[in-house]
């Protein structure tokens, strides 16, 4: 907790211009972040999307810039890991200019923060987004008044259209602290003083910092102790705990109901309401029918039939066709062939690129012919999702079932986004709430969540058996993701966090946007991805030649051909599957293109992979987010399991002559 | 009881928050109410009644109320008897929920020292139509709990409630929260940061499969627990 710097660290960017993005969640801060730098970071339309500070470069106002996102908030005081991050920005790292960027339709809860902000007396301006979509709703705010009741430049903005660049440009000249005070109750008051007077010189006024305290806010006991002699943080948890016994509310809340008051007093004046345009109706009734309890469930499976028809028959059917047939059969892989023939002469090396194993014939082709077209398909149709609005709301529909797994529904959405890649949705983790929901969610994503890459070479696969083959699929997994879940819920310790989602507004997807986000995404994955599968071939390559592989085969044929039914060489789809499970399902691509799997063994070669640990990347992020030994224990009963649960499946589907 | 009620008039004058300064009966009602907080905080002993009462004679009424069958004590174990139990128990009620009308609905100051006066003299049907007025909340304004009456467990209201809780909304109904009973401190500081305070106005979205609650253009999905926790006055 020590690692938070203190007010010495500041000049940490050099004599960079800084400018720090803040603002409620999903109000268009990282939209305006890659306006002002030129630097894409993922915008969707829920909240939460960004969970770390990005930094990007920029040349505004003829100055060098630093610009700085942020993880959105909904106070300064925070409930979760990203929050505390953007607060911990304020706290220890003194930027030049504060853009608070607020939604202008929910400007009440935008004004909460500039309370805060004010209340911490740092420079800063308020950035009005969205002013489009008050419009469109009836909701005008007098900006030159809204200004004067500050204190600090006010600028309306519309970042996904560009517009309001310009003034904002000019915006950031001119940061002020703003004068407006929030008066608390007396008690209060008098421990703002009692706890001011302990406190050592910081980035933001002692005012907030005391607040910050009285709010009961645990994220700051690293900060004091690092600034203060440990006596000290006593005394102030004593004057904390004192002034808390007066009230039998807590502290936060009353606090919060008081700038809530504040705040409407400023509304009151700064907003007034016209007839709101029609435009919204439509989409806003799509968002009611997406999560109606009768409704609700027809919109996901034609949600869902509609990826796989864009994915599945499209992507992994038709693109891979054409690029695996066409492109590499009949011209890369022959050309290249002839080229290697003729450039290289010595055998060994001809067959390290174009042999069986060769990095060329296997790595290339597998990453590029077939994963690519497929991760390519997925991310268009994820990224259409995401700006839709509509996967927020599917935690709505889902929040019951996921109870049973000891999370709410918030969950659902590191868990869709696992659907895009493990790895990153891992990283998300961080919007919930408690410890245990993040071990949890962590240990589900690298159980039974598949990724784009593998999701695509699977439906491909399935798609060509039959629809009972891909059912068996979907229930084995969820029913072992729900019985993993129920489980390690049990023996987890900890306590479930309360349901409490924000839905965005149904949004028609920008395809600008789609586009960007969708190329950024391909890059992403080429350069993640065909390192791993060169690496991959490699290892098996060396392993053909010097007889390892035959030998695992013989060693593995127990569980392998015995106990999972599987020919011998799917073992080698299995080792590569250690490093990428997407690779190892194209090992089974391959095989079963090669007409040595029946529908049975698609099925249980499949569930096996598709229950590994996703891929070498992911495993290091949960070292990284949940430490050694959870991301060790998790693996450790991973992979037994999942051989488990394909055995049995084995000797159900035979056992039961099951036709598929 | 009923010779308790007949009582009316009483110039209540607040002291000490908790007490009420009364004549005669109302003294021994005090020493109910004594008796029934400090069971609640685990800490009742005859030592304890003394301490909190302020009362000189309060030793005596107590030595008078255990001869008279309202309660036994031994030593310092006090323990009520089922009479004693029953008007211990409605006068708490009383208290706590005058306590909650004057001190939610009517935003008044001095709110304790009007229900010191109301506990006195509220009739059983006028206790329970206070109750259901106020939706049958489950805690007065200091977060003790109320004791339940038998309005808060029949099955029918004929009363509407004025106050009700916001998970008793009809979906597409609005609403002006009124107060917040919540489970957790930390709860509630996460719902105000995003503007469920007391004066919002809130509007039900629907309830199946979950619930989902509109304030102004923000729309948030909450666990069922929680929305029984908002007391809304319908707009």
């Amino acid at each position: 907790m020590r690692e938070h710097g203190t007010a010495k660290h500041i000049n940490r960017h050099g004599d960079l211009y800084k400018v720090l993005l803040i603002g409620n969640p999903n109000v268009g801060k990282s939209a305006l972040f890659g306006l002002l730098t030129g630097t894409y970071v993922t915008v969707s339309n829920y909240p939460g999307t960004t969970v770390e500070v990005t930094y990007g470069n920029a040349v505004l106002n003829k100055a060098r810039t630093l610009v700085i996102d942020t993880p959105g908030v909904n106070s300064l005081v925070p409930m979760s890991e990203d929050e505390k991050v953007t607060r911990d920005m304020l706290l220890s790292d003194r930027a030049d200019v504060v853009v608070q960027v607020a939604d202008t339709k929910n400007l009440r809860r935008g004004l909460l923060i500039t309370l805060q902000l004010a209340e911490m007396a740092v420079p800063f301006i308020l950035d009005l987004n969205m002013d489009d979509e008050a419009r469109s709703r009836g909701i005008i705010i007098d900006q030159e008044l809204l200004a004067e009741h500050l204190g600090v430049e006010v600028v309306k903005t519309v970042a996904i259209r560009r517009s309001g660049i310009d003034k904002l440009l000019r915006g950031i000249q001119h940061p002020r602290p703003s004068p407006v005070l929030v008066r608390y109750d007396d008690t209060i008051e008098g421990g703002i003083r009692d706890i001011s007077a302990l406190l050592p010189e910081a980035n933001i006024a002692r005012r907030a910092i005391a607040l910050m305290v009285l709010s009961g806010d645990e994220s700051l006991k690293g900060w004091l102790h690092a600034n203060l002699q440990d006596h000290v943080v006593a005394d102030i948890e004593k004057i904390r705990q004192a002034t808390q016994s007066k009230f039998n509310n807590s502290l936060g809340y009353l606090i919060n109901q008081r700038r809530m008051k504040k705040a409407d007093e400023i509304l009151g004046q700064v907003l007034s309401l016209h007839e709101a345009g029609k435009g919204s109706a439509l989409a806003f009734h799509l968002g009611k029918w997406s999560m109606h309890p009768v409704y609700g469930l027809p919109i996901l499976l034609a949600v869902l039939y509609l990826v796989y028809q864009f994915v599945g028959v499209l992507g992994a059917g038709d693109a891979v066709g054409f690029l695996e047939k066409t492109v590499f059969g009949e011209y890369l892989n022959p050309w290249m062939t002839k080229i290697v023939h003729f450039l290289v002469p010595v055998p060994f090396l001809q067959e390290l690129l174009i042999g069986d194993y060769g990095l060329f014939t296997m790595a290339i082709t597998y990453a590029i012919a077939i994963v690519l077209p497929i991760v390519g398909f997925f991310f268009i149709a994820f990224s259409i999702l995401e700006d839709s609005g509509y996967l927020p709301r599917l935690a709505v529909m889902v929040n019951k079932i996921f109870k049973v797994m000891g999370l709410n529904g918030k969950a659902v959405l590191p868990m869709i986004l696992g659907l895009g890649c493990d790895t990153m949705a891992t990283l998300t983790t961080r919007i919930l709430e408690t410890k245990k929901e993040r071990i949890l969610v962590t240990l589900l994503l690298a159980l039974g969540v598949p990724c784009s890459a593998q999701l695509g070479v699977i439906l491909g696969l399935v798609a060509g058996i039959s629809g009972l083959a891909t059912g068996i699929w979907v229930f084995t997994l969820l029913s072992m993701m729900l019985l993993v879940g129920y489980l390690a819920a049990k023996v987890i310790p900890g306590e479930p966090s309360d349901f409490v989602l924000e839905l965005p507004p149904i949004r028609v997807p920008q395809l600008t946007n789609i586009l960007i986000k969708t190329l950024a995404r391909v890059q992403w994955y080429l350069k993640e991805a065909v390192p791993l599968f060169l690496l991959g071939t490699f290892i098996l390559f060396i392993g053909h030649k010097v007889g390892a592989l035959a030998y695992i085969q013989k060693i593995t044929d127990p569980i392998v051909v015995n106990f999972l039914g599987l020919p011998s060489r799917a073992a080698e789809a299995f080792v590569i599957g250690f490093l990428r499970r997407d690779y190892g399902a194209a090992g089974l691509f391959m095989l079963s293109k090669e007409g040595l799997l029946d529908p049975i063994q698609i099925v249980v070669s499949l569930t096996v992979m598709t229950l590994f640990v996703p891929c070498i990347a992911n495993f290091f992020m949960m070292v990284k987010e949940r430490g050694m030994k959870t991301a060790l224990s998790m693996a450790a009963f991973i992979f037994p399991f999942a051989f488990g649960v394909g055995g049995a499946l084995n000797w159900l589907l035979r056992t039961f002559k099951v036709s598929l | 009881m009923a010779e308790i009620r007949k009582i009316v008039g009483i110039e209540g004058q607040a002291g000490h928050p908790s007490l009420c300064v009364l004549p005669e009966i109302e003294k021994e009602d005090e020493l109910f109410e004594i008796i029934w907080t400090l069971r609640e905080e685990g800490k009742l002993t005859f030592e304890q009644i003394v301490q909190n009462c302020a009362l000189a004679e309060c030793e005596n009424i107590l030595k008078d109320l255990a001869k008279n069958g309202w309660l036994d004590v031994k030593g310092q174990s006090v323990e009520l008897l089922p009479k004693g139990e029953k008007r211990a128990r409605e006068l708490v009620r009383r208290h706590r929920l005058s306590l909650r009308m004057f001190y939610d609905l009517f935003a008044l100051d001095g709110a304790e020292a009007e229900a010191c006066k109301f506990e006195h003299i509220l009739s059983p049907e006028v206790t329970d139509s206070v109750c259901t007025l106020l939706g049958h909340p489950p805690n007065s304004p200091d977060g003790k709990p109320i004791p339940r009456g038998e309005c808060c467990t029949m099955f029918r209201q004929e009363m509407k409630p004025l106050v009700a809780p916001l998970a008793d909304l009809t979906p597409g109904e609005q609403a002006k929260i009124v107060f917040i009973t919540p489970g957790s401190h930390s709860r509630l500081d996460r719902l105000s940061a995003m503007g469920v305070v007391p004066g919002s106005i809130v509007k039900l979205h629907q309830k199946r499969p979950s619930y989902v609650i509109q304030l102004g253009e923000t729309m948030i999905a909450v666990d069922k627990d929680i929305t029984k926790e908002i007391f809304v006055k319908k707009v």
